[in-house]
């Protein structure tokens, strides 16, 4: 706790609401306590008062010899003078009674009041109560208050003394939870300032509790975890950004310094300027497809969506690549089985480009003689695409990664490509709303683009839908 | 020879424009500014407008693009931009633009679109019958001869075909025709067009007869009378 200032604690929320509380318990307690001290001395005062009227009565009810007489008696039976009666003729002087002189000048008649008298040193405290007879003398009766006043400070230091002890405890406790806090605060603020600094491996404490601050800590956690991702995919694609425009940037400007050294025919730099130009389209299109890439993920282009068939692009799409798996003896055909019900809102040059590179890189992998199918489906309200070969198949380990920018697989590494097709058909697929599902088709590999349809096509003829979707 | 005006700020690409039409036989105007442009294609007769989308000097090229329209010139516009996104080339379009081509362009599918738009106002669509020396497509019955013996085309190549008989002569690259015959929009970088572009040559040149669809400097193509 030493590590915690105390205007830390001060300004803690823990605390705050701690002093709050006790705040609230200690004018609670006050009440209480005032009212039980109030009720008690009420109580004790009240039988005094009452004993004291009805002996007064007694010897105001007798005749003058008698009240003498029943004087002298209880001062008999009175020797310590706790309960002095007297009788004072109308100047003041003492005429009867164990009581010396008038206790003040000016006595309230009929209502009981205080006095103290000296006893061996001591002012002790007597309640009485007077009344003028008739005859202009005054009779006194009194009562030794001393214990009702003890009982009373008794009462009122147990009350104090208690109040205290729960003031210093509560504010013990309001120190150690604010102090608890002001730990944990710490502690949090420590990490998110090492992660600050650079760590982003770091996370935030948790003490495995479902505690309101672990709950909240998981969370930034999670939130952690994904800025870790992101930061190291970023930095993979600047990487690969370098890498991918490095190269070509350097063969140019290797090839233009050749020429200018050694070219010495029209001939001889005709062909390194084409070799430059050559290089320089292979930046641009490098470029262009890591823009266009944002320019999808930005969602911009949701904008422009309207509602299409997935199977009338998939129709197009097969049949722009079928002349590209002729050539190459690869058996390629559309499968539709969505009855014309596969409509999405979405891009259709998105789509065909996102739909056509998954085909195109298919039938690249796909060796001769072998198979690439096209099915598009709609069962209820689930719809997709599945582009399927039978190629030598994606490894599992390796689904993940070949969505990422720039990500080659060894088998592709001799292949053109700039690696950023699979990519794009994954923002492609984000920006629609679709999954993107790589499986082992047992022999190749077959990629799943699945959502939910748009319901708010209208009911038409398949050959409306047809002219609609071109639309 | 048709004259084109390029309204275009930066002006060494200005000047690069100037000279790639020049090369390929235009008259070619430089305006640096909108206000010069607008000035310009006010006073004389352009077949063809080249207009940056980003002018500097309050009137940019959308505004240019709409005070010409308004006033009546009806010059084909090509418009030049470095916004790529979808929706920037729907309101190039929607503004009264004719093309879109998005920065940096080869000089190439530039040379070749401005042709196409001078052309397509010279020649009157009304044809039937399309001819390109021996070759011979008939728009009504959609039947293609070479040399008077008929032809078996696939829809798509009949389109690519008729897209090839309709620029005779004249450069059409592969983003043209992709735009243009399969009706997507995004630039196709595959060779996919090339092997689309052979099949149809192979159906045309069958029996050993001299090829008409010629390959430009790798990413253009033209159809020409075989000499």
């Amino acid at each position: 706790m030493s590590s915690v200032r105390l205007s830390d604690l001060r300004r803690t929320t823990s605390f705050r609401l701690a002093l709050l509380f006790l705040a609230l318990f200690g004018a609670a307690s006050l009440t209480l306590f005032g009212f039980l001290y109030w009720q008690t001395a009420g109580y004790l005062k009240s039988g005094t008062d009452e004993w004291l009227a009805r002996e007064i009565r007694s010897l105001v009810a007798a005749s003058p010899s008698q009240l003498i007489e029943h004087l002298q008696e209880h001062a008999a039976h009175d020797p310590g003078a706790n309960r002095p009666f007297a009788l004072f003729d109308a100047a003041g002087n003492k005429v009867e009674g164990n009581l010396a002189n008038l206790p003040t000048s000016s006595l309230p008649s009929d209502r009981p009041f205080e006095f103290s008298l000296n006893r061996g040193g001591e002012a002790v405290p007597f309640r009485g109560l007077a009344r003028r007879l008739p005859s202009g003398d005054i009779v006194l009766v009194s009562q030794n208050v001393w214990e009702m006043h003890e009982f009373r400070e008794l009462l009122l230091g147990a009350m104090a003394w208690g109040g205290l002890l729960v003031l210093i405890m509560g504010l013990a406790g309001a120190a150690a939870i604010g102090a608890g806090s002001v730990r944990r605060i710490d502690e949090v603020t420590g990490a998110i300032e090492r992660i600050v600094k650079g760590n982003l491996a770091g996370r935030l404490p948790t003490r495995g509790t479902a505690g309101d601050l672990d709950r909240l800590v998981e969370v930034v956690n999670g939130m952690l975890d994904d800025i870790e991702r992101l930061m190291h995919e970023v930095k993979g694609v600047s990487d690969a950004v370098a890498h991918d425009l490095r190269t070509p940037l350097t063969r140019l400007l290797a090839g233009l310094e050749r020429a200018g050294r050694r070219a010495a025919s029209v001939d001889e730099y005709a062909a390194a300027v084409d070799e430059a130009i050559g290089e320089t389209k292979a930046v641009l299109s490098t470029f262009g497809a890591m823009l266009r890439i944002s320019e999808v993920e930005d969602g911009a282009r949701r904008a422009g969506f309207k509602t299409l068939d997935l199977a009338a692009i998939a129709a197009d799409v097969t049949e722009f690549y079928q002349p590209l798996a002729e050539a190459k003896g690869v058996s390629f055909s559309l499968k539709d089985e969505s009855g014309g019900s596969a409509r999405i809102a979405g891009d259709p040059s998105l789509l065909f480009e996102a739909i056509g590179n998954l085909v195109d890189n298919a039938i690249k992998f796909t060796p001769s003689e072998g198979r690439v199918t096209v099915r598009v489906f709609c069962e209820n309200a689930r719809l997709g695409i599945i582009v399927a070969d039978t190629g030598p198949g994606i490894p599992a380990e390796e689904r993940e990664a070949v969505l990422r920018r720039f990500y080659r697989a060894e088998r592709s590494r001799n292949t053109s490509g700039s690696g950023l097709g699979l990519s794009l058909v994954a923002a492609v697929t984000r920006l629609h709303g679709l999954d993107l599902v790589i499986e082992d088709a047992r022999p190749g590999c077959s990629v799943t683009l699945r959502g939910e349809r748009d319901s708010t096509w209208p009911n038409l003829a398949a050959a409306e839908r047809t002219v609609l979707a071109k639309l | 020879m048709a004259r084109v005006l390029v309204v275009e700020d930066d002006v060494q690409t200005a000047a690069e424009i100037a000279a790639a039409l020049g090369d390929s036989g235009f008259d070619v105007d430089c305006a640096h500014t909108g206000r010069e442009g607008l000035l310009k294609a006010g006073a004389d007769r352009y077949e063809a407008i080249v207009l940056d989308r980003m002018l500097p000097g309050g009137v940019d090229g959308l505004a240019v693009l709409s005070t010409l329209r308004t006033v009546g010139i009806e010059a084909p516009v090509l418009i030049l931009s470095a916004l790529s996104a979808v929706d920037e080339r729907v309101r190039g379009l929607r503004a009264g633009g004719d093309d879109y081509l998005t920065k940096p362009f080869e000089f190439l599918e530039l040379t070749a679109r401005i042709e196409v738009l001078v052309r397509r106002q010279a020649i009157p669509q009304r044809e039937t019958m399309l001819r390109v020396g021996d070759l011979e497509l008939d728009l009504l019955s959609r039947e293609v001869r070479r040399a008077g013996r008929p032809v078996e085309l696939l829809p798509r190549e009949y389109h690519l075909l008729e897209y090839l008989m309709r620029q005779p002569n004249q450069v059409v690259t592969r983003t043209m025709l992709f735009e243009e015959v399969w009706g997507y929009h995004y630039d196709e970088r595959t060779n996919v067009i090339d092997v689309h572009i052979g099949k149809l040559r192979r159906k045309l040149d069958e029996g050993g007869l001299p090829t008409l669809i010629y390959t430009v400097r790798s990413s253009g193509y033209v159809l020409r009378a075989a000499e």
